[in-house]
C-alpha cells in the first residue's frame, strides 16, 4: 500500500503555510507565527553543476518523499528560439533526478499550457524531449487528464468549484517550477500563478478563459488552497523582465529560489526583482491578513541575501 | 475539385489503432495506456496516460470510423456519445461534467440520420444559442451603462469554449463548420446569419501578419503571432470566403507546411488548404510526425482518406 503523510505531518504542514497561518489569523488572536523558510541559492548557468545545486536544496529544506509520489509541475507556455518563456528542462531534469534520489515512490512531469492544444508538440519544440530521457513516458499532459470537482478550502473567486486533474489532485507533493518572470497582468508569474496550469484545458478551453472572467488574482488565490501540499522551486538562472510572460525580454539573475510555502517563495521572488509583493493581488489575497508570510520578518531566508541577489525588473505596466 | 490524396502508408493501423483503443463503455480516450496512437511509434509500459472516454476523441473517433466504413465501432461510439448528452441539447466534455461546451460542435458534425435527427436539432439549437459573453445583451448593455468602450468582435458573435466566457478562435471554426454542414443539408436563414457573424469574427481576429492563434490579437499588450492548427481551423471554417485577408492566411498556412512537426497542426492545415484549393497536389510532410492523441489519429484519417471522410466536415 503506498504510504501517505499522516494527519498530523499535513496539519504541521498546513500550519507551516500562509494558509494555515491565515486561518489562525482569521480567528482574531495575535499568535506568533512561525517563519517560513525560502532559500536562494546561486545557480549561474544551465550546465551539469545545477545537479548537484538541486539535491542540495531539497536536502537544505529537508524535504522527505521517501515512498510518496511527486509531480513536477514546470511553465510551459509557448516556444520561441532565445527566449526565456519557459522553464528550462535541465532543471527539469534535475529536479526529476533529486527527487528519485530521495525516495519517492514515482516522480512526474505534468503542465496544461494555456494557449497551444499540442502539448507534447510544444515540449518538444522547447527541448524536454531532448534533454529528459523517456520524457513522454513520464509526462502527463494536464490538459486531457482525467478530472475531479472539488471545492477549494478557500475561495477568493465567483467560481463555485473546479474541476481539477486527478494526476496533480493525487500527488503527495505538487512542485511548482516556474521561471521568474513580468507579467503583464498580475505584474509577476511565479510559483503561485504557475497553478494556472494545473487548471484542464481539456474543461475550460484554450486558454482558459472562464478563470479570467471570474477574476485571475482570486483564481489564483483558489487554486493555491486547492493544493495545500506544495514545495515550490523557481527558475531564476535566466528570468523574463518587462513585457512578460511571452514578450518579455530575457533577464539573467543567476539564482533558484525554493521553499514549502509559493507565498513566501512568491514573495522573496518579488523582492529579488525589486517588485513591492504587496502589489501583487494574488500574494495578498492568499496571505490573507497584513501578519503573513509576504513580511519579510516571517520569512527565514537561507543561503544568499536578497541584497545581494536582487536587479531590478523592467516592469510591466500592470505595475 | 479536390486533389485525390493518397492513402498514406499508416491508414489501415491507424484504423486499427482506434478499433484497439475503444473503452468498453464504447467511447475513447485522449490517449491510452501502454500503446502509441501512431502505427510506427513504440510507448513504455510506464507511461502515465489516463483512458477515461471524452467526447471530443470520440466524436472524432466515430466520424473517422464512419468515413472508414467502420459501422460496429462507429455505432458504439455513438451509443457513449448519446448516453453523455445533456437536458439543454448539448455535451459536456466528459460524462460527469455538469456543463455544456464547445464540444456540442464536434457532435453535431455528426450525421443526424446517425445520431437521430432530433438530438442533432437540439445540439444546432444549443449552438445557435451560445455566443461569446461579450457578445451577449447582459455583457453589453453593462458596458454601456459603464461607458466602457465596445470589444473587438463584439458585434460578430463567435462562440466560447465554455458558455459564460470569451469567444475564442478554435470553438468558433468549429461550430461554423457545423453549422455550414447543417445548412447546406436544410438551408436556414438563421443558420446562415449566425455563420456570417462567426466569420466576420474570425476574420477581425486575425494576426496582423496573417493567420490565427487562439484569437488574441493584442492578448498581453503586443502584437501576437499565429499558430498553425489555429490557422488550418479557421481556413476550414472560411471553406467559400473570398477575400485579400483570407488570401494572406493561406500564404501564411502554405509556410507553416513547410516546417511543421505537429500531427494535430498538420491536419488541419491540410484541411484548411484543401478548403480553399491550395493544398500542393501530392503534398507529403518533411519530417517524420509523430501522432500523439486519438483525435489526431482521426483527423489524420478524416483528412487524407479522400473525398469521403472531408464530406463529414462540410457535407
Amino acid at each position: 500500500m503506498k504510504p501517505k503523510f499522516t494527519r498530523r505531518e499535513w496539519l504541521a504542514a498546513t500550519l507551516a503555510t500562509s494558509g494555515g497561518a491565515a486561518v489562525l489569523a482569521g480567528c482574531g488572536k495575535s499568535l506568533p507565527m512561525a517563519p517560513s523558510t525560502v532559500s536562494i541559492v546561486r545557480a549561474p548557468a544551465y550546465d551539469p553543476r545545477i545537479y548537484e545545486t538541486m539535491r542540495r536544496i531539497l536536502e537544505d529544506h529537508r524535504v522527505d518523499v521517501r515512498g510518496r509520489s511527486v509531480v513536477l509541475k514546470p511553465n510551459l507556455v509557448e516556444f520561441e528560439p532565445g527566449s526565456s518563456i519557459n522553464t528550462h528542462p535541465l532543471l527539469v531534469h534535475a529536479a526529476w533526478e533529486a527527487f528519485q534520489a530521495r525516495g519517492a515512490s514515482s516522480v512526474r512531469i505534468a503542465e496544461g499550457p494555456g494557449h497551444r492544444r499540442n502539448t507534447l508538440d510544444l515540449a518538444d519544440a522547447a527541448g524536454y524531449f531532448e534533454v529528459i530521457p523517456h520524457f513522454e513516458d513520464l509526462f502527463v499532459d494536464l490538459n486531457l487528464d482525467d478530472v475531479t470537482r472539488v471545492r477549494p478550502s478557500r475561495q477568493f473567486s465567483r467560481l463555485e468549484k473546479l474541476y481539477l486533474p486527478n494526476t496533480a489532485l493525487d500527488a503527495d507533493l505538487l512542485v511548482s517550477m516556474p521561471k521568474m518572470k513580468t507579467h503583464h497582468w498580475t505584474g509577476a508569474t511565479l510559483a503561485m500563478k504557475n497553478l494556472f496550469g494545473v487548471v484542464p484545458g481539456g474543461v475550460y478551453g484554450w486558454p482558459k478563459n472562464p478563470l479570467h472572467w471570474a477574476g485571475i488574482e482570486e483564481c489564483i488565490a483558489d487554486l493555491h488552497a486547492a493544493f495545500p501540499r506544495q514545495f515550490a522551486i523557481v527558475d531564476g538562472i535566466v528570468g523574463m523582465e518587462g513585457d512578460g510572460p511571452i514578450q518579455g525580454v530575457p533577464k539573467p539573475v543567476g539564482v533558484l529560489v525554493a521553499g514549502h510555502d509559493p507565498v513566501a517563495v512568491d514573495a522573496t521572488c518579488c523582492r529579488i526583482m525589486h517588485i513591492d509583493p504587496y502589489k501583487i493581488g494574488y500574494l495578498r489575497l492568499a496571505a490573507g491578513d497584513a501578519d503573513s508570510h509576504i513580511l519579510e520578518q516571517n520569512i527565514r531566508q537561507t543561503g544568499e541575501n536578497i541584497a545581494d541577489v536582487a536587479t531590478p525588473f523592467a516592469l510591466p505596466h500592470a505595475l | 475539385m479536390f486533389p485525390d490524396l493518397s492513402m498514406p502508408p499508416g491508414l489501415s493501423a491507424s484504423i486499427d489503432t482506434l478499433l484497439s483503443k475503444q473503452n468498453q463503455d464504447g467511447g475513447w480516450p485522449y490517449r491510452s495506456p501502454n500503446a502509441s496512437c501512431s502505427p510506427n511509434a513504440s510507448r513504455s509500459p510506464t507511461a502515465r496516460v489516463r483512458g477515461r472516454s471524452w467526447t471530443e476523441p470520440t466524436a472524432y473517433a466515430v466520424l473517422a470510423l464512419l468515413a472508414a466504413g467502420e459501422t460496429g465501432a462507429a455505432r458504439k461510439g455513438l451509443g457513449w456519445i448519446l448516453s453523455a448528452k445533456r437536458p439543454d441539447g448539448g455535451w459536456p466534455p466528459q460524462i460527469g461534467i455538469d456543463e455544456s461546451t464547445w464540444v456540442t460542435a464536434l457532435v453535431a458534425l455528426l450525421p443526424p440520420e446517425q445520431l437521430g435527427s432530433s438530438v442533432h436539432a437540439r445540439a444546432i439549437a444549443w449552438l445557435l444559442a451560445t455566443c461569446g459573453e461579450e457578445s451577449s445583451f447582459g455583457y453589453r448593455l453593462r458596458q454601456w451603462l459603464l461607458g466602457s468602450r465596445r470589444l473587438a468582435g463584439q458585434q460578430s458573435p463567435g462562440w466560447p469554449w465554455v458558455p459564460g466566457a470569451a469567444a475564442w478562435v478554435g470553438p468558433t471554426s468549429i461550430a461554423i463548420l457545423a453549422l455550414d454542414k447543417e445548412n447546406r443539408r436544410k438551408p436556414s436563414p438563421e443558420i446562415q446569419k449566425r455563420i456570417e457573424s462567426g466569420r466576420q469574427f474570425l476574420l477581425g481576429r486575425m494576426c496582423g501578419e496573417g493567420g490565427w492563434n487562439h484569437g488574441s490579437l493584442r492578448g498581453a499588450g503586443y502584437e501576437t503571432r499565429p499558430y498553425p492548427e489555429t490557422t488550418g481551423m479557421a481556413l476550414a471554417a472560411l471553406r467559400g470566403v473570398v477575400s485579400p485577408k483570407v488570401d494572406r492566411a493561406l500564404a501564411v498556412a502554405r509556410s507553416f507546411l513547410d516546417e511543421c512537426r505537429s500531427a494535430d497542426a498538420l491536419n488541419w492545415l491540410r484541411l484548411g488548404l484543401l478548403a480553399h484549393g491550395q493544398l500542393p497536389e501530392g503534398f507529403c510532410p518533411a519530417a517524420p510526425v509523430a501522432y500523439r492523441t486519438l483525435p489526431e489519429t482521426s483527423l489524420a484519417l478524416l483528412v487524407a482518406g479522400g473525398q469521403r471522410g472531408r464530406e463529414f466536415f462540410w457535407g
